[in-house]
């Protein structure tokens, strides 16, 4: 994950024309959390297919079920934590008295 | 993640010790089984080596690779027994060579060497997910 610090020439805004620079750390991020989504997404499922093989019987192991789970949960989180401090700093920026 | 790769290498330590479980069952279930046809079990891993191409390739830890199942080659176990069916010319009975006694032993070292295995997947859980927690404020 590539979080951009923040430009000098934001702060100071003229200098440099701050959309080139904020224009494509947002796509970098976007991207990255699109592809998080995805994986989280594939790992929910792959575990649930996991679940359900058990289920009908078939011969797997307890424990890669298991850790399966484990997998999509710890992906889920880091999502939903990616997202709680998204919303987080949003807020914050709305609440800021001009 | 990073912490994937502790997964898998704890589920390949768990998936070894599940398979010498298997090993050391049949070896009990037919330790009273007369005839030559059973051989005691043994659970080998190959341990594949840190420089392994294999690993190197993917980037990760050294598990146990290629774990399979063999049978030993110990002499039989000869029982007399006179009256048995399948006594030979002499009266002896031939018992696979298991020892209930070490196959009990191993029976423990492997539930423990699983729950070690369990142990270091959920503490790598356990430090990711207090990882996630960095910045909350409650």
């Amino acid at each position: 994950m590539n979080v951009a610090p923040i430009d000098a020439s934001l702060v100071a805004p003229g200098a440099v024309s701050a959309s080139s620079v904020s224009g494509n750390a947002n796509a970098d991020f976007s991207a990255w959390l699109g592809e998080q989504v995805r994986v989280t997404n594939q790992d929910i499922v792959s575990a649930d297919d996991a679940v359900r093989r058990l289920a009908v019987g078939d011969p797997v192991n307890l424990h890669q079920v298991m850790v399966q789970l484990e997998r999509a949960r710890l992906q889920l989180e880091l999502v939903v934590q990616v997202r709680n401090k998204l919303v987080d700093a949003y807020q914050d920026l709305l609440k800021m008295q001009i | 993640m990073d912490f994937a790769a502790v997964f898998d290498v704890s589920a390949a330590g768990m998936d070894f010790e599940r398979m010498r479980l298997e090993a050391t069952a049949a070896n009990l279930a037919n330790a009273q089984t007369s005839g030559t046809a059973f051989q005691p079990l043994r659970a080998i891993a190959a341990s594949a080596l840190p420089d392994s191409f294999d690993l190197r390739l993917a980037a990760a830890l050294p598990r146990p690779l290629g774990a399979a199942i063999v049978p030993g080659n110990a002499a039989p176990r000869m029982v007399l027994d006179p009256g048995h069916p399948d006594a030979d010319s002499r009266g002896f009975v031939a018992y696979p060579d298991v020892s209930p006694v070490s196959e009990m032993v191993r029976l423990v070292e492997i539930g423990r060497a699983y729950e070690a295995n369990v142990r270091a997947l959920g503490m790598a859980r356990s430090m990711a997910l207090k990882a996630l927690e960095i910045g909350n404020e409650r």
